[in-house]
């Protein structure tokens, strides 16, 4: 089901960023692709190393509530980068994307991706995690994990769809 | 030189499992996707990595023991996206061959391999000295910027030669015929 209507995506391709993106190939590339897969870099590294750390694989004789925090600094960087990144991409070929399964399966697992860490990961990884029960942050870990892995697989399916 | 890569990417190009790669929609695509994905595991462990070098992450946390506990993870998405860039090349040898960004690309890799190797040096040989600052000496960060750069660069060289702007079968002027590789018919 689409979130939103044909004509917003009409408005969004006829716009002068859907001009940008759709005119020149160079900007489009680097700005918008390039930017957008170094920013997926950088949010997964970011999920992946407080993931990593609550599941017991790496970084042990750090405090999990440590690399938490600092993780999620970058992921807000990283997440405002991703989006502002794809709103130009996406611009440049928004009619297309109106026809296209894979784009909406991405807008719905990003959109899912961030009401869980900013509603459910967030809140619950704040506190002293010593209060929580292990199951629990394990559980939470390899639920972020395949949010993004699915967000980032079906982002890249949009290419090929 | 350039004629004996064409050869070898024709040879490559001729035997069936590089023809059944590219022609399968499925197989294709997830290799590709399986690359892309992985860099959330290598280059993310290693931004992590360069950033707390830079003191821009846990910069109470000691720089040495941070690379040395993601190294792993690090090196298994690495390996991942090896086989699977050996294996996208593989499907597509005489396009790839003559990609003037695949060819810089390489370049890249090959320069952010060598800096990782005298980034790793230098950061054991200096160990303790300053572990636990929030920032790593001088010529640490240099090498950590200067990684952050160049996987910047194989990333968004990597993502060029999809792009066919200056391909052999364009009119290319001779310096950038030769740096792509482009071979007479």
């Amino acid at each position: 089901m689409e979130l939103l209507p044909l004509g917003f995506f009409e408005w969004a391709e006829s716009s002068f960023l859907g001009y940008i993106g759709k005119t020149y190939g160079g900007i489009y590339a680097t700005l918008g692709q390039s930017v957008h897969l170094i920013s997926l870099a950088v949010l997964g590294g970011a999920v992946l190393v407080s993931d990593f750390r609550l599941l017991g694989w790496v970084l042990r004789d750090v405090p999990s509530e440590v690399v938490a925090e600092q993780a999620h600094k970058w992921f807000k960087i990283a997440l405002f980068t991703i989006i502002a990144s794809g709103v130009f991409m996406a611009a440049a070929i928004a009619i297309k994307l109106y026809y296209n399964a894979a784009y909406w399966a991405k807008m719905y697992a990003l959109i899912s991706g961030v009401l869980f860490v900013f509603l459910v990961r967030r809140p619950l990884l704040k506190g002293d995690h010593s209060q929580i029960n292990p199951w629990v942050l394990k559980l939470v870990a390899v639920a972020s994990i395949l949010v993004w892995v699915s967000v980032a697989a079906t982002g890249r399916w949009i290419g090929f769809s | 030189m350039n004629e004996l890569l064409y050869q070898f990417a024709e040879w490559l190009y001729a035997t069936p499992w590089s023809r059944a790669i590219e022609e399968s929609f499925y197989l294709y695509n997830w290799i590709e996707t399986t690359h892309v994905l992985t860099v959330m595991l290598s280059l993310g462990m290693l931004i992590f990595i360069d950033l707390r070098m830079l003191g821009w992450v846990m910069p109470q946390v000691s720089a040495v023991k941070i690379a040395q506990r993601l190294n792993t993870a690090m090196m298994i998405g690495f390996v991942i996206m090896f086989i699977t860039g050996i294996l996208l090349f593989y499907a597509k040898p005489t396009y790839t061959i003559q990609s003037i960004w695949f060819r810089i690309k390489m370049v890249l890799l090959l320069g952010a391999f060598v800096n990782a190797l005298l980034f790793h040096k230098r950061m054991m040989s200096s160990e303790g000295s300053w572990d636990m600052e929030p920032r790593a000496p001088a010529h640490l960060r240099l090498g950590a910027a200067l990684s952050l750069g160049l996987w910047a660069g194989v990333v968004t060289t990597g993502r060029l030669i999809a792009y066919d702007w200056f391909h052999c079968y364009r009119d290319l002027p001779a310096a950038m015929a030769w740096a792509a590789g482009c071979v007479a018919d």
